[in-house]
């Protein structure tokens, strides 16, 4: 067989309902794996859908790295700035549909599990806002993307399972 | 699995962009034109017969077809235009003495509507009206199935005129015929299930439009539409995502119904083309219980399978497709353009911007 085309990932909620990073989405957020022995931590922030409904959601833009955010071999620092303004252009455009869904960056391992500043980052992110919905938080590794998800004013993260 | 049954509703059942065709506008043309054809019938009738010195005959009609049973659709521009069935049914027996061959009934009535429109023409099951309209010279149609009444038939049976001019004597044929047995037939598992028999029509109209959009108009390419209405027969089960509230599920009927046909294709003998191949059968649960499909060659089987299979795909996609915007992308290719699409912005729920906040990752 031929090398598969870059196709979308989907993950399962343990509610029911799936979320979907369509192929092109995954790409960007994929150019940044840390392959490179010396390429630095890479991230920013999802936004999408919550398909009406349904339990499903959508992811249908991340923001990548940008001035102000510090990338270094181990560590990625954002500057909420640029990417506050990016996620509020896409929430216009979409007709108030477009919205934060959760954070992602890369790590340069196999197989990525969350670092200890990464919960403790997702921790206060999920103790500073009230959110209804889950949010999710995606680890690219070099071999594979792994995705957790929490609910607001709770601190346990659910791994999701990938859909074959 | 996205939700796009607001989409299949609306590709059925819009006023203006969906395809199925309403009993008012369009119809009450056709049925205009259809009580035109039958006066004209009655009226000139004697006269031909006479002038041939034969009895006189008094036609008796019934609706037919695809109008009769409510599952018509409207027809693609540039294809065949719109329908209305008819049968003319004649008290003159199909053989013994004064017997009409099936061609010369058809030519009487034929005769009888000479100067009606500018077109009419016998066709081998039919004798067909044509009408102009906005400069298009076949925009419409009414076609006359000509038959010899069970009255006049010691089985007791209808039979239908089938031959076009050139045929010779063995070429034509009086073929038993029962629409209303096989309407009876279609829908009387339906009696007492009207969600049922509202999803088996909009599965048909669904399927039929599919085949417009996929096959070429011309000849014998495509599946008769009839033979999709076995297949539905045979294939169909009703589907809903909550049997309680009977909401219903017709992404997931259409599955059904392609997985049933698709299982049907086998290596069998086809017996008017005296043919082994790979086909599918529509066969008529009523007299003369023939294959409808029986005049396809195994190129044009082996098409239609391929396109059924495509269809699967399409349908299997839009199934797994958590997007509802993707999911009718996909739909729309294997339906075709009156098939909408959502914009993504109509396929979620409101929400906050949400706030960026800087923090580190490591």
């Amino acid at each position: 067989m031929n090398e598969p085309e870059q196709q979308d990932l989907v993950f399962y909620r343990s509610g029911g309902g799936r979320v979907k990073v369509p192929a092109a989405v995954l790409s960007v957020m994929q150019s940044y794996a840390q392959h490179d022995p010396v390429a630095t931590e890479a991230g920013g922030v999802m936004m999408g859908r919550y398909i009406a409904s349904s339990n499903d959601v959508v992811i249908d833009v991340v923001t990548e790295p940008m001035p102000g955010d510090r990338r270094t071999r181990y560590s990625f620092y954002r500057d909420k700035r640029r990417h506050q303004a990016a996620m509020d252009a896409a929430w216009e455009a979409s007709g108030h549909t477009c919205t934060y869904l959760g954070e992602w960056h890369t790590h340069p391992e196999e197989r990525p599990t969350p670092s200890e500043i990464d919960i403790k980052g997702w921790n206060r992110r999920l103790c500073q806002d009230q959110f209804d919905e889950e949010l999710f938080f995606l680890i690219i590794g070099t071999h594979e993307p792994r995705m957790w998800a929490a609910k607001s004013a709770t601190t346990t993260w659910e791994p999701l399972k990938i859909k074959k | 699995m996205a939700n796009v049954q607001t989409q299949f509703d609306t590709f059925h059942s819009d006023k203006k962009t969906g395809i199925r065709l309403g009993r008012f506008k369009k119809e009450k043309q056709l049925r205009d034109k259809r009580n035109v054809i039958r006066r004209r019938l009655k009226a000139n009738l004697p006269g031909v017969f006479a002038k041939y010195g034969e009895p006189n005959l008094v036609p008796k009609f019934k609706d037919q077809g695809s109008y009769k049973m409510n599952t018509g659709i409207k027809p693609l521009a540039g294809g065949s235009g719109y329908d209305i069935d008819q049968g003319v049914y004649f008290e003159t027996p199909k053989d013994g003495e004064g017997a009409y061959s099936p061609l010369t009934l058809k030519k009487r009535v034929e005769e009888a509507l000479n100067g009606l429109t500018d077109t009419i023409r016998i066709r081998r099951p039919c004798v067909t009206v044509f009408y102009k309209e906005n400069g298009v010279e076949e925009a419409y149609h009414v076609d006359l199935a000509i038959y010899s009444a069970r009255g006049s038939n010691s089985d007791g049976k209808d039979y239908l005129a089938v031959g076009r001019v050139g045929d010779s004597l063995s070429e034509q044929e009086w073929k038993v015929s029962d629409p209303a047995g096989l309407q009876h037939e279609l829908f009387r598992r339906f009696e007492d299930d009207t969600h049922g028999r509202q999803q088996f029509r909009r599965i048909m109209r669904f399927m039929k439009r599919w085949k417009d959009v996929n096959f070429s108009s011309a000849g014998n390419g495509a599946p008769r539409g009839i033979g999709l209405t076995l297949n539905a027969h045979y294939g169909f089960t009703p589907t809903y995502s909550d049997w309680l509230n009977r909401t219903r599920d017709d992404l997931g009927a259409l599955r059904k119904l392609v997985d049933d046909m698709l299982s049907r294709f086998s290596h069998q003998y086809r017996e008017k083309r005296q043919e082994w191949g790979r086909c599918l059968i529509a066969k008529l649960p009523v007299e003369p219980v023939s294959d409808v499909y029986e005049n396809m060659t195994l190129v044009q089987m082996t098409s239609f399978e391929t396109k059924l299979k495509d269809l699967k795909a399409a349908l299997d996609a839009a199934h797994e497709e958590s997007d509802p915007h993707e999911a009718c992308k996909g739909l729309q290719k294997v339906f075709g353009s009156d098939f909408p699409v959502p914009a993504k912005s109509d396929t979620a729920r409101k929400a906050a911007a949400g706030a960026a906040s800087s923090g580190l990752s490591g």
